[in-house]
């Protein structure tokens, strides 16, 4: 028999009569790193907040690291770490402050906590800072404290709602750095994230939750399997040869002319193998390929084949490219 | 079940340290916030210190001059007392009446900062988390009480230590009452804006008819009785009987109502924040 670290079945909420969460059921094995990836309103916080005892189920069950949110919220509070969406630190008081408090109401011993704080401060490189008032702290570095303040008691199972959201590339990278190190000591982590790559470089196991609903889970990489194939660019010198280069490419896949008309993309299986092929029936046609490329599908073709949104429509517009490469774009 | 699987967990992961929070860490780590913050924001303590000042200054000095013209009426109207000594005790309590009563302010922050989230998602018991807050933000308030009670006692005479000493106690009393009062309103508040409508709205009466400022025997009736179910009333009685030995109610009266509303009204907040949840 295997053991989870979280168990949500058919969990709802509803908001005066809004259903922001309908019936959610998974599981997170201990050590997992499990992601839910979501657009704004999909109900991530209201599911994360069920499932820290903050919030009130409407119905269905969520057991986290062996006891009901419900029944037991004293032990799963002993025993998680909570990264929450907005900042939730006293900006007058010292990080130092922050930590011993949290220490305090945690029920840490002293020397213990003093300890684990330096460490924890070290880690996450605010060591430096640890006596200024948080008041003082960039947004990035707020949130890597709260990251090592939801550490110091040593949770079974860390939660954290968008842990980079808003944060620049180098802040992003080292919040990423710390999750895949919890990975390591085998700490499990519940995160819920609008960003695709970081969903899939994360998280082993993704839901997908759109609408209050989990609208397909799994590994990043069997998610992505589901699309069908990696999109190939190949890039021709005018577009009467780009007009023959498609003929030529038909038989490898579904093909189509781009916006520009010099550029043929294609969907195929094994891009990488593919391409050498394609470049050679092409040199023999008297084609000249001046640019070929290829990307593999993204979560956010899988959201897009799933619900028929992309995850962020503000990211290009994609209505150009028809109906078979949409959603292959904007990366 | 859930029973079940903590067994099963613990049977397939060994024992992994799990740390339990106890009541007075809990309950001084709170407490510890609120005396933290007040000092690293020292413009509440001018807040809180500059409101008496300007009452006793332009009110006290002022009344005092006047009523100083009417020799020997004055003692009379006041208990024996001249009015400067009247008012000192009812500047002191006003001073942590309105520090403790304004912390509540700090709940409805705490909501909109976040912070209540960190404290909620704790272990620790909810009895502990907020009865350390109530602990400090009295603290907080008769330190505020404590300063005007030495500046009050240059200005009216000083009572003597032992009185001085018993005055602050009630003074601390008052504190606890006003801070749970504060403290109650406030959870049941969405919005800063709508403290400060509340605040404007009782504690500018609750302060008139407190017996600071007048005695409290020649009003109406209906006034009269205002005052009797007002719990700065007992709290101005009773640190003016124990500052200067003047008052119109028992003492242990005022003792025992000024403990049973701020009892109550602990109990009244824990009883509230106990149940919070989030939504
Ligand atoms: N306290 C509340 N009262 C009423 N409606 C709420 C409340 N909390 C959330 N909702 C609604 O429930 C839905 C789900 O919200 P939720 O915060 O869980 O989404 P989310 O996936 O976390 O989105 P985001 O990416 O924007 O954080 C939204 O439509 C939101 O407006
Ligand atoms: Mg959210």
């Amino acid at each position: 028999m295997s053991s989870y670290a979280i168990i949500a079945e058919e969990l709802r909420k509803s908001f005066n009569g809004f259903e922001a969460v309908r019936g959610v059921s998974f599981k997170v094995r201990y050590g997992e790193v499990y992601g839910f990836l979501g657009p704004n309103g999909a109900g991530k916080t209201t599911t994360l907040s069920m499932l820290t005892t903050m919030i009130k189920p409407s119905g269905g069950r969520g057991i986290v690291a062996g006891y009901d949110v419900v029944e037991n919220p004293v032990e799963v509070r002993k025993r998680i770490g909570v990264v929450f969406q907005d900042p939730t630190v006293d900006r007058d008081l010292t990080a130092w402050q922050n930590m011993m408090i949290h220490a305090s109401i945690y029920g840490i011993p002293r020397s213990d906590a003093e300890k684990r704080a330096r460490e924890l401060l070290e880690f996450v490189e605010l060591d430096k800072f640890a006596h200024k008032p948080l008041r003082s702290y960039s947004g990035g570095m707020i949130r890597r404290f709260e990251i090592a303040r939801a550490l110091l008691a040593e949770p079974e199972v860390v939660f954290m709602d968008e842990p980079t959201i808003g944060l620049d590339p180098q802040a992003r990278a080292k919040v990423w750095e710390v999750i895949q190190e919890l990975k390591r000591q085998g700490v499990t982590v519940f995160l819920t994230t609008h960003y695709m790559d970081e969903a899939d470089r994360l998280c082993d196991r993704i839901a997908v939750i759109d609408h209050g609903r989990i609208i397909a889970e799994g590994a990043p990489d069997e998610l992505k399997s589901r699309v069908g194939g990696d999109t190939v660019y190949l890039r021709a010198i005018d577009s009467d040869s780009a007009k023959k280069l498609l003929a030529l490419v038909s038989e490898y896949g579904e093909a189509k002319l781009a916006a520009d008309n010099v550029t043929v993309v294609l969907v195929a299986s094994n891009a990488p193998s593919k391409i050498p092929q394609i470049i050679s029936s092409a040199e023999r046609a008297g084609v000249k390929i001046v640019e070929a490329r290829y990307n593999r599908p993204s979560l956010d073709d899988v959201f897009l084949l799933l619900t028929g949104r992309r995850l962020r429509d503000e990211e290009g517009d994609w209505r150009i490219w028809g109906r078979l490469v949409r959603s292959r774009l904007g990366r | 079940m859930s029973r079940e699987l903590a067994t099963v967990d613990e049977g397939l992961r060994g024992s992994s340290r799990v740390y339990s929070p106890g009541f007075s860490s809990a309950l001084l780590a709170m407490a510890y916030r609120q005396v933290a913050r007040f000092l690293v924001a020292r413009s509440r303590m001018a807040n809180a210190v500059i409101m008496p000042v300007m009452w006793l200054v332009f009110f006290g000095l002022g009344w005092s001059a006047a009523f100083s013209t009417l020799r020997g009426v004055e003692r009379a109207l006041f208990g024996g007392l001249e009015y400067l000594e009247f008012l000192a005790p009812g500047i002191v309590i006003m001073s942590v009446f309105m520090a403790g009563f304004g912390s509540g302010l700090g709940v409805i922050w705490d909501r909109e900062f976040g912070y209540l989230k960190e404290v909620l998602v704790s272990p620790a018991p909810r009895q502990a988390l907020i009865l350390g807050r109530l602990v400090g933000d009295s603290v907080v308030a008769l330190v505020q009480g404590l300063l005007m009670a030495v500046l009050v006692s240059l200005v009216a005479g000083w009572p003597g230590t032992a009185r001085f000493l018993a005055a602050l106690a009630a003074a601390y009393v008052a504190a606890l009452a006003s801070s749970s009062i504060g403290t109650f309103i406030a959870l049941s508040m969405r919005s800063p804006e709508g403290f400060h409508v509340v605040i404007n709205l009782i504690m500018m009466p609750m302060l008139f008819i407190s017996g600071a400022f007048y005695p409290i025997e020649p009003l109406p009736e209906w006034l009269k009785a205002l005052a009797y179910i007002n719990p700065l009333y007992y709290a101005v009685d009773l640190s003016r009987g124990l500052m200067y030995g003047v008052h119109s109610t028992p003492l242990t009266l005022d003792a025992i109502g000024l403990l049973a509303v701020s009892a109550a009204f602990i109990a009244l907040v824990v009883a509230k924040f106990s149940k919070t949840y989030l939504a």
